[in-house]
Formats: C-alpha cells, structure tokens, sequence
C-alpha cells in the first residue's frame, strides 16, 4: 500500500508544546520536545507495541489511571504530564518490580556499560528493593544456540525477543514457556534457535539476557570503539558497525538504515567478521615456485603478475566478483585496457544481457527501492530466493506483507520460503526463466493464444500466470486477471535475481523482464520498478564502473570499440580454446577446471581454496571488508562508503594500491620510451574515488563527504540523467526453449544458500551451518528412485557427478532436484545411490560447498 | 648620550667597605647565630632515617601498589574481570582481558575471570579510585612503595604479580600510632 500521509499535530508534554505526526506513539511523540519516557519492551522496528514492562507509564489528562506511553497514539491538544509525583511513584514501583527476580550480576554480565535496565533503574528507579524473599533462579549459562547464550534470570520478560521470531523473522521459534511468575523464553521443543536471522534478538534484548557466544566476555564498552562501515558479504550491503578492540573485530552491530537494512542484519552479517582474524587467511603474497605456493615479497609477486599480465597482453582476461569495490573494478578495467590491452574484462562470471539491455535494466526511472518493497500494491519475486541472495530483504518483504497488507507474487523454480506469506507462487522448470517471463509478458499484454503454449515451456500452468497477474493487477485471487488493466498503474516492484538473465539466452530473458515492466507501467514511476538481486555483493558497483566486457565506466561505450571481447560466460572456452592463457581473477570464484585451462592464474583472493591451491600461479592477499576503503553501490543504486575499521592484517596491501602498482609496472614493461604513460597516479584510496566519479558520469559530483555514513541514491540525482539510453521495449521475443527434456532423468536446479562462501567456513562460530552437500527432492521422485532420506547419492550425468545426502521436501516439484552447486549446470541429472562407501563422508566443514 | 659616557655621566654603586667591628661581625656573628640553634640540636639525638636499611611505617590508608585477593577458604581469585577498575581509571592504566570459567578450569568464583589484568605504574597515579570501584573487594590499595625499576616494561605489573604475596618491606603503622 502507498505510504501513507502524515498529518502534524500539537500537543503538550510536561508543559511544552509539541509538534508531532498523529497517532505516533507517545514515547516518539515526547522525544520530539525534547523528554524521554523510559521503555523497555517498546521497539518501533517490531511493529505494534504491546505495552509488556509498564516503564512508560504517564498520566494524560483527563484520564484518571496512568497509561502506557508506548501504546497510546497522540492526538491533537493531549496533554501529557511525565514528570509527577504519581508517575515517578509508578516507575519507582516498575524498576523495582521489574528488579525482584533480577540477580544484579552486572559485573559479570556482558551487557554491563550498554544495558538499558542499568540506565533506567540509575535514571527513573528508587534505588532500593524491598524484596528479601529468594529470587527465582535457572540453570545458567545455557546456549539458546551455538551463537547466543541465555541467562533467564536476567530476562524482565519484555517480549522483544519472542516478538521478533514471531513476528520480524517469522520463524516461530522461540515462545515464552509457562505463565505468569513461572515464564521464561525458550524454543518450542527446546531445539537450539537457529535461524538466519537469529542474531538479531542479541541487539534487541534490553537486559543481558540474550548475549553472543562469540562476543562473550570479550570486551567492555568502554574498551572498545565503534567503526561504521557496510558490509560486503552480500548484495544487500548492510550499514553495520564494527566494534573493534585492540585492532580486532569482536562484534558487529547494526548500524539503522531505513534505506538499506531497517537496523536488522543476517547472520552471516553478524558472525562471519570472525573470518578476518583467522590463520587460514591469506596475509602474504605467494608465487608458486616448484610446484608450489610459497610466501614472497610484493616487490617479488607484483613483478610475476605484472611480467605474465605484460607477456600476455591481449591473451589476458580479467574476472572481478565478490565484494570488490567501485574503485577496484575501475582500477582493474583501466589495468586491463590502459596497462595491459585486453578487452577480456568482466564481472559477470555467469554472463548476462549486452550494454543495451544492462542500460535499459539499469534505467533510474525504473529502479524501486528497498523502502519500496514494503509500500508497494504488490511485490513479485522472480528468480530469486531473498533469504540465501539478499537476507535482509527477506524482512522487508515479509514486514510488506504482514504490516502493510502488500499483495506478494513468487516465481521461482525452487520452493521459496516466501511462499507462505505470498499470495500466489508458482513453480517453474528450473533455467526456464525465460519463458515464464516470456509467458507473462503475453499474459499481461493479453496475448491468450501464445500464453498456453509459453506457460508449458515454462514448466507451469496458465492458472498460475492467471494468479501473478492477478497479484500484480490488484485482483482477487481466484477471480483471474484480464490482460488489461482498469484499476490503472500501481505500485508494483520485481525483485528479480541476476540469474535471470545470466547464461546464453540472457538477452531474451532482459528482454521478457523489460516487456512486463512496460506493460506495468512501472518506469518512471515513484514507488514502482526494478530491484535487482546481483549474484555478486557489488554486482551493480562493479558494471557501473565499467567491469563489463561491452561497457566502459558507466556502460559507456567500450574504450576498445568494436574489438570482440570474451565475457565471463565464454571464459572457460577462451582458455580452452587458447585465446587466452592468462587469468587475473579479483575476489572472483571460478572452478577447478577452468583455473587448470589457464597458463597463468593471478588470484586476489582472501583465502585459498583447493583450486587456486592447484593452479594459482601468484596470489595476491585481499583485504576484508573491515579493512577497506572505497565505496559500493547497493542494488537500488545507492553509492555506500567503506571505511576501514582495522589495520590491514600481516602484509595485506590496499587493492587500490595493489592495482595501481600493477598499473605503473604493466605500462612501464610495455612501453619503456614513455614511462608515464602507465602512470595510474593513484597514491590515495580518495584519489581513486575522484578517479571513479570523474569517470562514471552518473556519479560525477559525488564526494566522499556527501556519501557520508547513510550513502546517497545515484538515480534520485541530477547527474541520472546521464545514464545511457537504452531502448526499454516493448520487444518482439524470441520463441524460448521449452524446458530440458528429462527423458526419464530430473532436471537439475542449483541455488546457493546464505550459508555459502568462504566467510562462513572460516568463521569457528558459523562453521556449523555450513550445510552439508544436499539434494533436495520430492517424496514421490525419491521413492522411484528407491532413495529416501539421509541416504547418500550420487547426483550427476554424463560423467559429472556429485556426492549428496537426500533431503526430501514436499514442496519441491516432482521430476526436480535442486543441489547446492555450482560445479554442475543446469540440465537433467540422475540421481543414484552411492555405494557404500568406507568410512562416513567426512568433508572437511571448511571446505565443502563452495 | 655620548659614548663612551664620562665619567661624570656614571653612577657608582658599591658595597659598605668591610672593617672594624662591623666587619667581623658581618663575618662571623650570623653565622654563629646558625650554629646556636645546630648545637642546640646534637643533645636531642639522630633524627636521620637511613633509609633504605630503616623505613618509616605507612598509615594503613596509605594508598601504595595494588594488591589483587584470592579468597581465602578456596583460593579462587577474587576478581571477575568486570573491567570496572579499567573504566574508573583516571590514568587509563589497568588492562583487563575477561574469559569464561569453567567447571574443569575455574579460576574465579563467577563466570568470567579476568584471564589478563595489568596494571601499568609507571603511569598509574595512585588515587584509589579503581579500589572505590571494585564491586568484590578483589583489588586494593597496598603499602609497598618501592616499585623503582631499571626498565619501563618492568612496571607493567601482571595479574600473577599483582596477586603474589609482596615482600614485607614496608612496615606498617599500628592503629593510633
């Protein structure tokens, strides 16, 4: 639903005129003038206060009993008293009631210095108990999860914790036991509370109740200091603050950001900055010398990657990913182009749609934003699962929907979590992307005829379209949907995963994506459009900045013109073929095979897995995202602001610094006449941040001051208008292959959890989330197959296999799988039962999916 | 004024031109005045403390190197590392790093203990307050005021060193003394 309007109203709090929003609580209505009502249970995030702790009480005149501040919605010419002898009896009478069963162990506590109860009952309580009797007492400590400790005795019973789970994340775990005197917060079955988003009750609990198992005992407030910067870990580029002590990360806390986060973060967001300060990270540069990688010096391994990055020239490609910055992909592309010549460059390592459709996809009036997810009439997810790509969205959608009554769409070919907050979801043949938006886009432009005929190559049902599009047309579910639409245009969001238009067939798929936007009327549309879900945590930065193997910076034209170019897709043929022969990968995940295709592999990475173990000829060590400097753009089109929180770890170096000194050494191998022509002139991490604004017309202007620590929107600037016009459709499409013919087999779909990616296994305190390889399949498939359960298979066609343990879930499709992969593609697979084998399977945790 | 200046144009200031009585008076009678009060002094005695061999007690609130307490009956230590002393510290001179007992090494009787506690004296000012703020009594005030040492780093006093039992060298003085 729209946002809503906000009308002003005065009213009066301890004598002072106030003006504030109608029907704010009163305890946000007061902090406007200037007085503060003391809570506990109240927390805006979680929805409808519920009035629990009683510490808000204050009198309104004309009522005779004290009433909650939390709970109570100011109106115009209320007058509000919360500094009488009557309130202070009241919260004299709450502190102390609220401290009978509180055992006082503050020194031992680890909230102690940050608790709100030890500010309230120092600011509003009497300061004496008259309770002599025995308090109750729990067994303590006791992990409510291998990631969070409960001391029940300290829990005041507010309610957050249980709100959250309840209501927040929605994963119905944790309940409040028993009633009255006896009630303490539990799970339901007492199973370990684990969760995607779990971490977040340990910020929300206003005791210590609820502490980090990796925080504990670690440090004081007073010992440590608080470094904001966003976190990299994936696309939705929280703002999180570092708490760093001695020069270590030991904690990660939200950093409130309406626009980006509202003030929760994921688990891997919270946990996995442990990840910074083991031993298996990369701190030194290596360069493989008789077979294997031995620690160099810079000088010695700049020198290597330079020589190979010079000698090859044109034969080079260069391959950015993960969390690399705005500035390290532009500093990379001016490497390859300026330094070492090659057009091979790319930050698409599974393809995507040429510079035009990226334009048109990328267009500022059709970008929604986060916030609009939760305004919106109506949300389609499409191709993507925001819990594993993009956590923090998963809690603005599901806040959507509950709060705000949004009508929510999913399509996606493997079951969503999603589904049971959705309206309509639809299943579709995994990799058939394509023809379902295809499909659509028909059904929206009211092409009957064709949808029959697309809906099946899709691998769903025309009642299914039916459904999407009544979703999205504002209809009742179950009445079906014409083409047009009479309600006129509404405020529709697609929240669409990258892998839509990744593979061959991308285009099509950006074309049938833009189709049903034009058809939705969605651009230029305040609170309507597009938001991506990049399969790199700085996709958008890295396309914007020019990482593209058919853009400059800014999808500008390339700097090479016409000269053909190999994109992420086409990599592993390149290598295979001989056109190229050496790799500069930057934070980029490729497999074991393609590495071994590669004469050379220079690899900026953080940590080394088996294949870069096998095949990297020099590694250079990355820095993390607690170390860096730069900025990064949110898929909304928010330009963000690292800063770095910790000295650089052993003899990490800037990768600004790292490129520019491959820059300087590159050009001076290439042309020894003119030594400056090289010269990237890069000596600070804010030069190459003017270097990319100067460069990326979009940002021109931007300054780091502006970007500030809340970032700013590119498309809601001036300077949008200098992105590339693109042609947004409506286009003719293509006839889209039908799904892949099973024969017999199941068709294969692969997905990443949020567990993936080497942060997670590095991290001691979330290593024992990293799943074990899985194949998840339907109860009906499994039992053909004469597999069930737990049962370790092979999954696999044509020579390519895997091994697996079975998941059976009902929601998934029949005559599908999906696996946690990326080895295999997508396409039928068979699924065996593996022999037995000797020994259990005992992957190494650290190591297994990667 | 012309220069060099004649000799009419300088002023002249000397000192009375010593002599006569006035001059041995001027010699001497000060200074035996002095010696009345010194001679008058040798009958009452020495009143020089040699120390280092003799000390002059301390009264028992004298606020001198810290001491950290282990209880008596179990030996546990006494501190739980609440860093409390860390954050009233004036001279930001107490370092404490907190871990978790547990039920095969307690070190403390709470959860926590403190698994490093340092303090640095050189820059510690003695003012007491972290004993103030010390919720179990596990760090006091003690007499000892011979901490000199021939290195910085050796004033860095560990949580081993803090809790050891110091050398009696400073006498204490009895109650109302």
């Amino acid at each position: 639903m729209p946002r809503p309007e906000i009308h002003m109203i005065t009213f009066t709090v301890d004598g002072r005129e106030v003006r504030a929003p109608e029907n704010a609580m009163l305890v946000d209505a007061a902090k406007l003038g200037d007085v503060e009502i003391p809570v506990f249970c109240y927390e805006p995030k979680l929805g409808q206060p519920v009035g629990a702790c009683r510490m808000c009480l204050v009198e309104i005149e004309g009522i005779p009993k004290l009433q909650t501040g939390c709970s109570t919605p100011v109106k115009d010419g209320m007058v509000v008293i919360t500094q009488s002898e009557r309130v202070k009896e009241a919260q004299e009478a709450i502190v102390e009631f609220l401290l009978v069963n509180h055992p006082l162990d503050c020194p031992v506590c680890d909230k102690g210095g940050e608790c709100p109860l030890q500010d309230i009952s120092f600011g509003w309580g009497g300061g004496r108990s008259r309770f002599i009797e025995p308090k109750r007492h729990f067994e303590k400590p006791l992990a409510l999860s291998p990631l969070i400790a409960i001391d029940r005795e300290r829990c005041i019973l507010c309610y957050r914790c249980v709100r959250f789970s309840q209501e927040i994340s929605e994963d119905y775990q944790l309940i409040l036991a028993e009633r009255s005197a006896d009630t303490y917060v539990s799970t339901f079955d007492g199973h370990p509370y684990v969760a995607p988003f779990s971490g977040n009750i340990i910020e929300l609990c206003p005791v210590g109740a609820l502490t980090s198992q990796p925080y504990r005992f670690r440090a004081r407030p007073w010992d440590i200091e608080g470094a904001g910067s966003v976190c990299t870990l994936c696309p939705a580029q929280c703002n999180v603050e570092l708490t760093v002590r001695d020069e270590r990360v030991l904690r990660v806390l939200a950093r409130q950001h309406p626009g980006v986060d509202d003030g929760w973060l994921c688990d891997k967001g919270r946990f996995a900055y442990q990840s910074v300060h083991v031993d298996e990270r990369i701190t030194r540069p290596m360069v493989r010398e008789g077979g294997e990688l031995r620690p160099v010096s810079w000088e010695r391994a700049l020198d290597e990657a330079a020589g190979a990055l010079g000698r090859a020239g044109a034969q080079s490609a260069v391959l950015a990913g993960g969390g690399a910055t705005n500035e390290e992909g532009y500093l990379l592309q001016r490497l390859a182009r300026e330094a070492v010549g090659t057009p091979h460059v790319d930050s698409r390592a599974g393809g995507g749609p040429g510079r035009e459709l990226a334009a048109a996809l990328g267009a500022p009036a059709l970008q929604a934003t986060v916030p609009d997810l939760e305004h919106a009439h109506a949300v389609l997810v499409l191709e993507t699962e925001p819990v594993d790509d993009m956590p923090i969205v998963d809690l603005r959608i599901r806040k959507g929907v509950r709060r705000n009554r949004v009508r929510l769409a999913v399509a996606t070919p493997r079951p969503s979590s999603l589904d049971r907050n959705a309206d309509v979801s639809v299943r579709y043949a995994p990799g058939c992307g394509e023809a379902f938006v295809a499909a659509l886009s028909a059904m929206l432009g009211g092409e009957g005829k064709n949808v029959d005929e697309l809906a099946s190559s899709a691998g769903t049902t025309v009642e299914a379209l039916r459904g999407v599009t009544g979703v999205l047309r504002g209809v009742e579910v179950g009445e079906g949907a014409t083409g047009s639409d009479e309600a006129g245009p509404r405020d529709i969001v697609i929240l669409w995963g990258e892998r839509l238009t990744q593979g061959r067939r991308g285009a099509a798929a950006a074309r049938g994506l833009l189709n049903v936007a034009a058809r939705l009327r969605l651009g230029g549309r305040e609170g309507a459009g597009l938001l991506e879900v990049p399969v790199a945590a700085n996709g958008r930065g890295l396309r914007e900045a020019g990482v593209l193997h058919d853009a400059g910076p800014g999808l500008s034209e390339p700097p090479h013109g016409e000269m053909a170019a190999i994109d992420g897709l086409e990599l592993p043929d390149g290598l295979a073929r001989g056109d190229l022969t050496t790799l500069l990968l930057w934070d980029a995940e490729v497999d074991a095979a393609t590495l071994a295709a590669a004469g050379t592999v220079i690899a900026h990475a953080a940590f080394l897995t088996d294949a870069l173990r096998a095949h990297a000829t020099v590694v250079l060590p990355a820095e993390s995202y607690a170390e860096k400097e730069g900025t990064v753009t949110h898929p909304d089109g928010r330009v963000q602001r690292l800063r770095p929180a910790i000295g650089r770890q052993g003899g990490v170096r800037p990768g600004w610094q790292v490129l520019a000194d491959l820059m300087a050494r590159v050009g001076a191998t290439q042309d020894p006449a003119d030594p400056g022509a090289g010269d990237p002139r890069v000596l600070t991490g804010p030069m190459a941040s003017r270097q990319l604004f100067e460069a990326v017309p979009v940002y021109a202007g931007l300054t780091l001051e502006e970007l500030g620590g809340r970032g700013v929107r590119w498309p809601a600037r001036e300077q949008a208008a200098a992105w590339p016009r693109a042609d947004a459709g409506p286009f003719g499409l293509e006839v889209p292959p039908g799904p892949v013919k099973a024969n017999g087999d199941l068709r294969l779909g692969t997905f990443r959890s949020i567990w993936a990616g080497p942060e997670v296994g590095h991290s001691p305190a979330l290593r024992f989330l990293v799943p074990k390889p899985r194949v998840e399949m339907a109860p009906a498939d499994a039992q053909r197959r004469n597999v069930t359960q737990g049962d370790h298979v092979t999954v696999g066609h044509n020579g390519a296999a895997l091994h697996a343990t079975v998941v059976l879930r009902d929601a998934v499709p029949r005559g599908t799988v999906f696996v946690e992969t990326d080895a295999l593609r997508a396409g039928p697979v068979d699924v065996r039962k593996a022999p037995p084998r000797a020994g259990p399977p005992a992957p190494d945790p650290a190591e297994a999916p990667s | 004024m012309a220069w060099p200046p004649t000799p009419q144009e300088l002023i002249t200031v000397s000192a009375p031109s010593p002599g006569g009585a006035g001059g041995a008076y001027r010699a001497f009678g000060e200074t035996l005045r002095g010696l009345k009060t010194t001679m008058a002094r040798v009958f009452e005695g020495i009143h020089t403390i040699q120390y280092p061999e003799e000390k002059v007690p301390v009264y028992p609130r004298f606020r001198g190197r810290h001491r950290l307490h282990r209880f008596e009956d179990t030996g546990l230590e006494k501190c739980v590392g609440c860093s409390l002393c860390a954050a009233a510290c004036p001279a930001d001179c107490i370092r404490v790093v907190a871990a978790e007992n547990t039920p095969e090494h307690r070190i403390s009787a709470g959860e926590r203990y403190a698994a490093v506690y340092e303090i640095n004296l050189s820059r510690c000012i003695f003012c007491g307050y972290c004993e103030v703020a010390c919720p179990f009594d596990a760090i006091t005030m003690g007499q000892d005021y011979e901490m000199s040492d021939y290195s910085r780093s050796d004033l860095i006093f560990t949580k081993e060193m803090l809790l050891a039992e110091p050398l009696d060298r400073t006498p204490l003085r009895a109650e109302g003394e």
